[in-house]
């Protein structure tokens, strides 16, 4: 991509600065550590506690645009009122984001403007400024097998992207709106080249092309049935996705009996309940079924239309499984067994 | 008229029934819909018939089994509450040994005066309608499946693994914690309140639909538990679990 | 193409969840499970339909449940459907009566392509509760009966006591534009018509095969009898289209249950063309 506007540098000791100043523009959103070895995107309150060099954070951004649990209107139990929750735009800068969590949530833009445009994500939305950050690619990622810019150090869709060096960061600005954000932040201009991409090591073999390829043939392949008998139908691997934004809805009743909320929360097309259909027949009742459905909908089903995988190579399915399955796993098996049985 | 609910224990700790003292506020909300008409912990008024029976407790005596049948013909629907009424709770742990032995442990020279049976869960001597899971049972799941019942409705029971809201909450997984978890394969609907406190998952609720044994024991076992361990770990809350 | 959003699009709805409210204005048992309503949409909400559709229909603290509209269009804002007791919320639904309100969201669904019909003989092929939603195809016909060639209604049910709109099937009996035949299968002694599943009236009807358009609506189970009998007979795919029954629930093609690989039953269906729906191998399995 064309460079329009110069790239700067940022020191180590800076950062906690320039968050402090981006925060006076607008809230800043930016991963944290959660637990032992985890991190988790927040609302920053103390610059110091922002942790740039991350591997995945337990769940993407999608949170803030789809929460896990929200309520789509409060109503009297008669019928006779039923009032919309509000729903207000983020407004905020989210930092820190790796390329492959961008991805995710333009093909969750796609999947709530499409056919019937959903106001709750849409007006969520608006108002979301992202500034991006290279990464080391740990044992699970693998955005390079599906993305067409999957690098670490894409930085396509960002307003402002920090590529990490030895001793600090340089700093890309990518849209007017990035420039705008370092307006009394000034930098020194850096002189070189951005650096090199960091390479992967979980790859697909043949990468999205094959796997295109081979989701045309997939379907009666036996691999299915040898991963499914190691998965325990957590519903794990949906949970943490950053592209799955499928959801349930049921109403809660308050306690008067006279008002309440109809809720959604996520759901996950690995749990058993979620082909239930009327009568109680469980449509996808055996596992094997049930990941195939989920990874037909990850590299096939949305890609046959848009072109674009919708799996962003993440690694949060896998590095995340109790059972210890591995996405790539899955589908390179599948790619060896089709490979088998054509003879090549 | 008010439904008529009365509230019993059986061989337990009562925590479940502790529990809904502590709810003041919701109570008194509640008292708006329904007449209390028999609580051993809270009160002494009696009645003969109960809309709702709210059952604590697993059987375990022979006077248990009479108890339970008569409540049962008295009430119109059964609600099993916790883990000991729905699944037998820690209290089944003594069916993997001999009735007698248990009583010689227990009560010694006295033993002749405790006749005892397994502990069994309310269903396997009587039809239950609902369950309120848990050792002990939550408060927000409690009152969503009373406010259920009381608009008339089938409460929702959850199917999914406690995975699912512990993943919502955004906790770091227990596993990458290095402890072992029974989450995977728990039914959910306390919102994962052990792991959210830092907690794992001991299975107190009982298992999910359709459990694969097998792929949990693989789990434990990759993480350390030998086959024997995992299966005792699984049976703390599940003795009486056919899946097991 | 990937959409990436820019800026709310003009046509966005408010709250795509939120119910519009239907007053009932007419209500009659039809079987012992199965009671048919007739709702008004209040003159704010512009509420038009096809054949086939369906809508989200909400009872505030119980649920919502997708239910198919039975009627021909007529009068803006006015539809029918006909609703099985099978649970709470359908049982609480049947004990509403005129004047009172209901939620209602839709229509949803594509409905039957009248354009493919036109001109062309119909095969109406309907099992059980499936007379629902093809009810208004035929209706639509009847509004329309010059438009097209002959109409032959199958229709067949469990017992007699399963019939749905017994009066109106009496009309179809002696209607001139109508070829009609029912079938039950475990007749009650006052019985005295045809025995036996739906696929025992197909050998004996006579169909223009290169003309006729046949539509089937009934339990999945029906589905491949019917298919193999209509294709024995010599009708082709292209001239079959099927209505699909799934666990539609948000209606707008978001919530992910209805989908059957790659197609959202409440966006791409209920009305499936059959070729298109042989390419869909968890349909009807």
């Amino acid at each position: 991509m064309k460079q329009i506007f110069p790239l700067t540098f940022m020191t180590h000791n800076d950062i906690p600065h320039w968050i402090s100043h981006l925060q006076k523009i607008e809230n800043v959103i930016a991963p944290h550590k959660n637990g032992i070895n985890s991190f988790s995107f927040g609302k920053v309150s103390d610059p110091k506690c922002v942790i740039l060099n991350y591997d995945r954070t337990l769940s993407s951004i999608k949170k803030y645009f789809l929460p896990p649990k929200e309520t789509l209107f409060s109503f009297s139990t008669d019928g006779k009122e039923t009032t919309s929750s509000k729903v207000e735009p983020i407004n905020a800068i989210f930092l820190g984001v790796h390329n492959y969590d961008l991805e995710a949530v333009f093909r969750l833009d796609h999947n709530f403007l499409s056919g019937h445009a959903e106001s709750q994500y849409l007006t969520r939305r608006q108002g979301a400024l992202f500034i991006g950050v290279s990464y080391t690619p740990d044992e699970w990622h693998f955005s390079n097998s599906v993305l067409k810019d999957g690098e670490p150090n894409h930085s396509g869709g960002f307003d402002l992207f920090l590529h990490e060096i030895e001793d600090g960061y340089l700093l890309e600005t990518l849209t007017e709106s990035g420039q705008n954000l370092m307006k009394g932040f000034p930098l020194p201009e850096f002189d070189g080249d951005i650096p090199k991409q960091q390479s992967f090591n979980a790859h697909i073999d043949g990468g999205f092309e094959k796997v295109t390829d081979v989701f045309s043939r997939a379907w009666d392949s036996p691999v299915w049935e040898s991963y499914a008998e190691k998965c325990v139908g957590c519903g794990t691997c949906n949970l943490v996705c950053p592209t799955c934004f499928c959801f349930n809805v049921e109403d809660e009743v308050d306690l008067d009996l006279k008002t309440g909320n109809r809720i959604r929360t996520q759901d996950g097309c690995m749990l058993r309940s979620f082909s239930e259909v009327a009568g109680g027949e469980i449509f996808r009742n055996q596992k094997a079924a049930r990941m195939r459905h989920r990874l037909y909908r990850k590299f096939k089903y949305i890609s046959q239309e848009t072109g674009e995988s919708w799996c962003v190579g993440c690694g949060r399915c896998s590095a995340y499984c109790t059972a210890g399955i591995s996405i790539v796993d899955i589908v390179n098996d599948l790619i060896h067994d089709s490979n088998r049985e054509i003879g090549a | 008229m008010k439904p008529k609910v009365a509230v019993f224990d059986f061989t337990g700790c009562e925590g479940c029934e502790l529990n809904k003292l502590n709810f003041e506020d919701e109570l008194l909300a509640l008292l708006e819909h329904i007449d209390i008409v028999e609580w051993r912990e809270a009160m002494d008024d009696k009645s003969d018939h109960y809309t709702i029976a709210i059952v604590e407790g697993s059987i375990s005596t022979p006077d248990c089994v009479e108890r339970i049948h008569d409540i049962r013909n008295r009430s119109e629907i059964l609600i099993a509450l916790g883990a000991c009424a729905v699944q037998g709770g820690m209290n089944a742990m003594k069916n993997q040994y001999p009735l007698e032995q248990v009583r010689e442990e227990v009560y010694g020279c006295h033993k002749d005066l405790f006749p005892t049976l397994p502990a069994l869960p309310l269903s396997r001597y009587v039809r239950v309608d609902y369950e309120v899971r848990g050792c002990p049972m939550t408060k927000n799941e409690f009152l969503k499946i009373l406010t259920s019942i009381l608009m008339g409705k089938k409460p929702i029971k959850p199917t999914h693994a406690v995975c699912v809201e512990c993943k919502l909450n955004e906790n770091e997984c227990v596993y990458d914690k290095g402890m072992v978890c029974l989450g995977p394969i728990t039914r959910g609907g306390c919102d994962s309140l052990c792991t959210n406190f830092g907690q794992y998952c001991t299975g107190c609720r009982g298992l999910v639909d359709e459990p694969d044994v097998e792929a949990m024991l693989a789990i434990l076992n990759r993480h350390g538990l030998s086959i024997v361990e995992a299966k005792k770990r699984l049976e703390l809350f599940n003795y009486e679990n056919q899946a097991l | 193409m990937m959409q990436i959003f820019k800026s709310i699009p003009e046509n966005m709805e408010a709250n795509l969840y939120l119910p519009s409210m239907g007053t009932i204005t007419q209500t009659h048992n039809l079987t012992k499970k199965e009671k048919w309503f007739e709702i008004q949409m209040p003159e704010t909400h512009s509420f038009s339909y096809n054949p086939g559709q369906f809508v989200e229909v909400s009872l505030f603290g119980v649920g919502e449940a997708p239910i198919s509209i039975t009627s021909a269009m007529k009068n803006p804002g006015l539809f029918e459907m006909t609703i099985r007791d099978v649970g709470v919320l359908t049982e609480k639904i049947h004990a509403l009566n005129s004047g009172d309100l209901i939620g209602i969201r839709g229509p949803f669904g594509n409905g039957f392509d009248l354009k493919k019909f036109k001109g062309k003989d119909v095969l109406i092929v309907a099992g059980g509760i499936g007379l629902v939603p093809i009810r208004s195809l035929i209706h639509t016909i009847l509004n329309d009966r010059k438009s097209y060639g002959r109409l032959i209604i199958l229709y067949g049910t469990k017992s007699s006591q399963d019939l749905l709109y017994k009066s109106e099937l009496d009309q179809w009996e002696t209607h001139p534009g109508i070829e009609f035949q029912m079938t039950v299968d475990q007749p009650s002694p006052d019985w005295h018509g045809i025995v036996g599943v739906i696929t025992t009236l197909i050998p004996s009807v006579t169909l223009d095969l290169e003309n006729t358009v046949a539509a089937i609506v009934g339990p999945p189970v029906m589905y491949k009898f019917v298919l193999l009998s209509l294709l024995t007979k010599g009708l082709s795919d292209e001239n079959i289209y099927l209505s699909l029954e799934r666990r539609m629930k948000c209606g707008v093609g978001k919530c992910g249950h209805c989908q059957i690989n790659h197609s959202l039953v409440c966006q791409d269906g209920p009305v499936y063309h059959y070729p298109e729906l042989k390419k869909l191998q968890e349909a009807l399995k």
